[in-house]
């Protein structure tokens, strides 16, 4: 037997794709399975928050009791005339549990529905309206995500998209943050029918309340103008509420067709 | 939107960077092969070719710690989920046994021949799940001997 040194022509032990194409390949695979199932259980939660009894709703709320850090809270009394105002709305909108106002020190013109039955109002917004028709539109409209359950809707999509991101990337891969911004933009997308949706409501409640729908458009109205020149190109995508004007001809189409009156507004009476 | 960002930063510097380094390991390797060619060095436990006596006999070992870059621990990530062979790790396997030989070799450049060459392969992963060192380890290890009539030193 002889030696024969010599070195292979060709290396069998690896191969020779190329490792960017299988990179998309797979990742183009992951986004869709992602993007497919966060839609299909996305559906899911629909039909059960749907299905959810007002006890059974009652029931979460009290269970998701938890302490939303918001900011620095303004004076008691200001904050229980604010209280006094949404309950006045409460017959309007038969909400099976009651809601807690609290009212946070902040530039920001906007209130939030958050689960557990708590409504955040940013002290910015009593400065952009000017009469209680205005300030009662914007709470109604609040009102209106919790008789929508929009809040357990969003929620739920938000516990599908951690459950998947996590079954196929594991907890705290970087994957899971890129999911979570791709999917940002559907999740505004859908929340703009709910935020058309809790505007209808609100706009009833307002007729209930009032008799008239006038002051509906204000908190809008003012903040076209204040808003001009501060576009910055990206709102149309990122911004979760529909865009101002539309909201306004929205708004008065709809009280049109439904044969509400737009009278005077009274002063609002700083809470 | 950050997090994205510090991810295809880190994907880009992996590709490129790991391309680099592995591209000159190749070369590197290709060319002591070559240079090593004569050295034979088999998994035989009786020298090969040859009956004269051997004149010394000695363990030689080599071993190397080889790591993945991002862009390859990535891709081997999204493979576990589908399944099938881990292409971008067949790289790193490669380079480090052989490296391993080729250390084994570099210490007993006199030698005739290398017998009974064992390779030995283990992971070297610390820290959590998803947050781990994507290294390896190779340790190649063998009989090195020489025979006592030195103009037999290298077969031919």
């Amino acid at each position: 037997m002889k030696y024969q040194p010599s070195l292979p022509e060709h290396n069998d032990n690896v191969s020779h794709q190329h490792p960017v194409r299988e990179f998309f390949i797979l990742m183009a695979g992951v986004l869709s399975f992602v993007l497919i199932g966060y839609w299909v259980l996305g559906l899911v939660v629909d039909v059960a928050v749907d299905y959810l009894s007002p006890e059974q709703e009652a029931q979460l709320h009290h269970t998701l009791d938890i302490d939303w850090d918001m900011g620095e809270e303004v004076k008691p009394d200001e904050q229980a005339k604010l209280q006094k105002l949404v309950d006045s709305l409460k017959p309007c909108l038969a909400l099976p549990y009651p809601i807690t106002v609290s009212l946070v020190k902040s530039d920001i013109v906007n209130a939030m529905a958050v689960p557990g039955g708590k409504m955040v109002v940013f002290s910015g917004l009593l400065d952009a309206v000017s009469s209680t028709n205005g300030l009662i539109f914007v709470l109604a409209h609040e009102l209106g995500h919790f008789k929508n359950r929009d809040h357990l809707r969003l929620m739920g999509r938000g516990i599908v998209l951690t459950i998947l991101a996590m079954l196929t990337l594991g907890g705290d891969s970087g994957f899971s943050d890129i999911l979570a911004s791709t999917i940002n933009i559907r999740t505004a997308k859908y929340s703009q029918t709910r935020e058309s949706q809790a505007d209808r409501t609100a706009l009833q409640a307002l007729q209930c309340h009032f008799g008239h729908v006038g002051g509906a458009t204000e908190l809008f109205e003012s903040l076209q103008s204040r808003g001009k020149g501060i576009d910055l190109g990206l709102t149309h995508y990122f911004d979760s509420h529909p865009e101002l004007q539309q909201r306004i001809d929205d708004l008065n189409r709809l009280s049109h067709e439904l044969g509400y009156a737009v009278q005077d507004t009274q002063e609002l009476i700083e809470p | 939107m950050e997090s994205l960002i510090i991810f295809l930063v880190l994907l880009s510097l992996g590709y490129v960077f790991g391309k680099m380094s592995e591209n000159r390991h190749y070369r590197s390797i290709h060319a002591r092969e070559q240079a090593l060619v004569t050295l034979p060095t088999t998994s035989s436990k009786k020298p090969i070719g040859n009956s004269a006596p051997i004149h010394h006999a000695e363990l030689v070992h080599g071993h190397v710690v080889i790591s993945v870059d991002y862009f390859k621990q990535m891709l081997a990530g999204l493979r576990n989920i589908f399944g099938g062979t881990i292409q971008s790790y067949e790289t790193l396997l490669d380079r480090a046994r052989r490296e391993a030989i080729l250390r084994m070799k570099e210490r007993c450049p006199t030698a005739d021949q290398i017998l009974n060459l064992r390779i030995e392969t283990s992971s070297i992963s610390k820290g959590d799940v998803g947050d781990r060192i994507g290294s390896i380890e190779v340790l190649a290890y063998g009989t090195a001997i020489s025979f006592e009539s030195s103009s037999q030193n290298h077969l031919e």
